[in-house]
């Protein structure tokens, strides 16, 4: 019989050379997968994606190694081994063989220890806490990212004097050393080490920086935390991961009309353009907030301290979002009155902000949360936020 | 204990004609309560087929166009993961178990037949609970279900489910309790746990691993309901609750569940590629014993589900543990390599299926390994590249050895052949068609694109149309085997005993075989794989001198004449 069997020691030195040049093949057919690969994944702009795609690498190696392995001596035996027509007799009699049985259960089982050892050492490295890393928080509500930033006064732009701040604001500096800047892009430079606190407002969402390979869940009842160190410029989308309701898709970054819109992480070249780009201006508008409630409500609303952007269209801050009315001309829209049964449109912008769901618009769900007036509540927006957007929101007439 | 007494021997041997209306009612004769729970699967099959292709169709482009809203695309997504799984993987593994066991035995049926009928009785009402939970306002917190998006932010059609996958557990735990009775007393005379067929041996190790993890499940669902309807806050931070509950509850049961859809189709796969290559399966033992460790080590792997969620601190372990189970699968794999290696391969419907089954399990298998690697993990946690590792598993895997087992024992149970010609075109279909509706996700995911949404970025759009294109023609390719049955059952070449000369117990008695499965006591073959010796051949050969004549093995007319049709 024509068969190599395993136990049969007759050709052996030609099987063994064989065995050997399929073996080569099969690591350099490795090697070749997991060499042409990583074209596929997204650009690597921290130093925890370096690392990742490393160990990515590795693991595709052995794993087309073992896809080759399998597809080969499948293919091998449904070409050699197939029944030729007529052929009604059966194949020997071999019930298996010890010493094959135990190699296939040890190389398996190093292969795993050695990637187990390796991955292990990777994921302490993409952790590890580092000497300076800044702190920010990120808040999740459905279906929108918030950046939250507590400026300490060494930080502010050097002309500023804080004696000269409005009282308001030196009484949060007086409070809390530091005043809060808040954004819907994340802001950081090529270097910082960055550590990012999460707390979530509603469901479960899952911070996603794909270009920097690093993902966690946020968890209602804990805050969560997930580090890393960019090290490209440039402009990287955050995704929502895990599934958080009608809006999911939509919490991701998004651009329109060539604008960023939504949850990015944009990373600049260095601490100076960061500090001139971002920092102090946006310090600077928190120091010193306009005068007049409609330009305070475009700030509020434009900074995304709330999370409105993604449901609502809203032109003049280029917002694109369908899952909620559009708030175009939302100031002129007094037919609603009657239907909502408020006395102005005041009332009516103010009522729909604290209890949303009292009064829905035909054709859409209540999916707004409640924004609450008390810091103790989840949803916290404070009145004089509160009045500022609605002067902003009454402004919009067109 | 079954207490049916044996028929009188020399019995009536002409085949019964189909009649549909035994598989409507109350029957506990285990034959017909495995063609009961097969149908039903596939019906399930079809839905969830169908809301498959529909959330194909909408990833056609990066906007809504098909759905009018996230809110339906996550109904979409909700109920085809949970159909599939819960309705059709699952129930139809019970549909062989059911129909094979107590054959493969030598049994005259299940040990318990009036709780197995009360088992599947369980399921028609499970189904339409799931399917009434779309009209008032249906779960679309995904299969998995997490808190609090299921609980404080979802419809009452997630009250539903929840009663609906209860029904469904207690048919599950209470197959999986006859099963094991059945496997552990009526095994025939000669036939100790190590003559058993490996099909009996992994659906031993799935009922062992359903009874252990499933009372889990029916846990996390009854906190879920009472969370949703009584005020209890076990899930809720606000009133002390944790939302990890939940997921390690849920995953104690739903990665064990993971073996509960495959470990048959292991079995499945050793039966066929023994019997179609004709040759012994190689490492009897190995194979028989790696299933129970696989149902062992896959207790302790469930938190790989929870990479992004679960404490830092304690992924490590769940990644060794996760590591460590991917030996014991790659025995197999290794084993039926071996199998097949100088042996006789005959590409028939069944053998095709398995094989492709091998080929494509073991990309889900290199992709499992990868994901069980936690830094690696993290990029593509909840991504389309674990969309597309666990339908190379489940479908890949589960599915395309469900055709494969259709194929095989088919004949045995309508007593008919299926057209191997049309075999050949639905496996040609399905597999090109998964191949290229899958694996494409695992670049998507890589590439940044999660799971669950509806609207994408558009430089994602490429690889969807390519996959959807594919997962049409996967859907279209079903409709072959259908009508493959259709035919068959209205003309197909009578089947005889055992037309793949086979040597385990279910072949040495007519197809279908008769109210009590055997005339007089069947006598197990030594080896249930054991071709290539001459005491198999006459073994095989004696039953056909008892039994008749069977169809040609292969497609080789030349063996000898095939029996001709009666009745039509």
């Amino acid at each position: 019989m024509n068969v190599r069997n395993p136990n049969s020691s007759g050709r052996s030195s030609s099987a063994i050379i064989w065995i050997v040049l399929a073996g080569l093949a099969i690591i350099a057919g490795g090697f070749l997968i997991a060499t042409l690969t990583p074209s596929l994944l997204p650009a690597q702009a921290s130093a925890q994606a370096v690392e990742v795609d490393e160990l990515f690498r590795f693991l595709l190696t052995i794993g087309g190694a073992i896809f080759l392995l399998v597809q080969g001596v499948l293919a091998f035996s449904v070409v050699r081994f197939r029944a030729r027509a007529g052929d009604t007799s059966d194949g020997p009699p071999i019930h298996g063989n010890t010493t094959l049985e135990f190699v296939w259960t040890a190389i398996p089982a190093v292969i795993v220890l050695v990637i187990t050892i390796y991955s292990y050492q990777v994921w302490t490295t993409t952790r590890a806490p580092q000497p300076n890393e800044t702190v920010a928080g990120v808040v999740g509500a459905r279906f929108a990212w918030t950046f939250t930033y507590d400026v300490a006064p060494e930080d502010f732009p050097a002309d500023v004097d804080i004696a000269q701040l409005p009282e308001n604001v030196q009484a949060t500096l007086a409070e809390n050393g530091s005043i809060q800047l808040v954004s819907n892009q994340f802001h950081t430079y090529v270097g910082q080490d960055v550590r990012l606190e999460m707390v979530t407002e509603d469901v479960i969402h899952s911070f996603w920086v794909p270009s920097m390979r690093i993902k966690q869940d946020l968890l209602p009842g804990r805050v969560t935390e997930v580090r890393f160190t960019p090290i490209e410029p440039g402009v990287y989308r955050v995704v929502c991961a895990e599934l958080c309701g009608s809006g999911h898709g939509d919490m991701a970054g998004q651009i329109v009309n060539g604008n960023l819109v939504g949850g990015w992480v944009i990373v600049h070249p260095d601490e100076e353009t960061y500090r001139r780009e971002f920092l102090e201006p946006e310090t600077l508008s928190v120091l010193f907030p306009p005068e007049d409630p409609v330009e305070l409500g475009r700030q509020i609303l434009a900074s995304g301290r709330y999370p409105c952007n993604t449901c609502h269209t809203l032109d003049d801050l280029g917002w694109v979002g369908t899952i909620g009315p559009s708030l175009n001309g939302i100031g002129a829209r007094t037919q609603r009155l009657d239907a909502s049964g408020h006395p102005d449109m005041e009332t009516y912008l103010h009522e729909s902000i604290r209890n949303p769901g009292a009064y829905l618009v035909p054709g859409f769900g209540n999916l707004m949360p409640q924004f609450n007036p008390e810091p103790t509540q989840p949803n916290y927006m404070p009145e004089a936020d509160l009045e500022a957007v609605v002067a902003y929101l009454l402004s919009q007439t067109e | 204990m079954a207490t049916i007494s044996a028929p009188v021997g020399g019995a009536q041997l002409e085949r019964p004609k189909l009649q549909i209306s035994q598989y409507l009612r109350w029957s506990v004769d285990h034959k017909v309560i495995g063609v009961q729970y097969g149908v039903t699967a596939l019906f399930f099959f079809i839905i969830g087929g169908i809301l498959a292709m529909l959330i194909r169709a909408e990833l056609l482009t990066p906007a809504l166009d098909v759905v009018a809203n996230g809110q339906e695309y996550n109904v979409l997504f909700t109920m085809h993961g949970t159909i599939m799984i819960f309705l059709w993987i699952i129930p139809m593994w019970a549909a062989f178990g059911n129909y094979f066991v107590p054959l493969m035995l030598g049994a005259k049926d299940m040990a318990f037949p009036w709780l197995n009928a009360f088992a599947f009785w369980l399921l028609p009402p499970s189904g339409i609970l799931m399917l009434l939970a779309y009209f008032i306002g249906p779960p679309e917190a995904g299969w998995t279900a997490y808190p609090p998006l299921s609980t404080l932010f979802s419809g009452d059609g997630q009250t539903l489910w929840a009663v609906s996958l209860h029904l469904v557990g207690i048919s599950s735990i209470l197959g999986a309790i006859n099963f094991i009775v059945t496997i552990k007393n009526m095994r025939p005379a000669g036939m100790g746990y190590f003559q058993m067929p490996l099909f009996v041996w992994a659906m031993l190790a799935q009922a062992i691993t359903i009874l252990l993890a499933t009372p889990f499940l029916a846990g996390a669902l009854t906190l879920l309901i009472l969370d949703r309807i009584s005020g209890t806050t076990f899930f809720n931070p606000a009133g002390g609750g944790d939302v990890l509950l939940w997921q390690n509850v849920f995953w104690f049961y739903s990665h064990p569940a993971v073996y509960i859809m495959i470990l048959p189709g292991f079995g499945v796969v050793s039966e066929v590629i023994s019997t179609h290559s004709r040759k012994p399966i190689f490492g009897y033992r190995a194979i028989a014993l790696s299933s129970l460790a696989i149902a062992i080590v896959g207790f302790t792997v469930w938190a790989h589900h929870m990479f992004t969620s679960l404490t830092p601190e304690l992924r490590i372990p769940f990644m060794i543990t996760s590591m460590i189970i991917a030996v014991p699968t790659g025995i197999k794999i290794f084993s039926w390599l071996g199998t097949l290696w100088g042996g006789k391969i005959h590409f028939t419907g069944a053998m095709l299926f398995s094989l492709g089954m091998v080929s494509m399990f073991v990309i889900g298998g290199i992709t499992g390994v990868m994901l069980a690697s936690v830094p690696f993990d993290i990029h593509v946690h909840d991504t389309y590249f674990v969309v597309s590792h666990f339908h190379f598993v489940l479908f890949g895997g589960s599915v395309f050895l469900i055709y494969s087992a259709i194929y095989h024992w088919f004949p045995k149970i309508t007593g008919r052949m299926l057209d191997e010609r049309l075999a050949r075109i639905h496996f040609v279909l399905t597999y090109l068609g998964f191949f290229f509706t899958f694996f494409p996700q695992n670049l998507l995911g890589m590439l940044g694109m999660p799971r669950r949404v509806a609207v994408y970025a558009p430089e994602f759009q490429g690889l969807n149309v390519l996959v959807s294109i594919a997962s049409f023609v996967l859907g279209a390719s079903l409709l072959i085997l259908f009508y493959n049955m259709y035919i068959s059952l209205r003309r197909g070449q009578i089947a005889g005993p055992n037309p793949w000369r086979a040597l385990t117990l279910e072949w040495t008695t007519t197809s279908p075989p008769p109210a009590h499965n055997f005339i007089g006591d069947p006598v197990p073959f030594d080896d249930p794989y054991g071709y290539g010796t001459e005491a198999a051949k006459a073994y095989i050969d004696a039953i056909e001198r008892r039994l008749g004549p069977s169809a040609p093995l292969s497609t080789d007319p030349r063996r000898h004449e095939a029996p001709v049709a009666v009745g039509d």
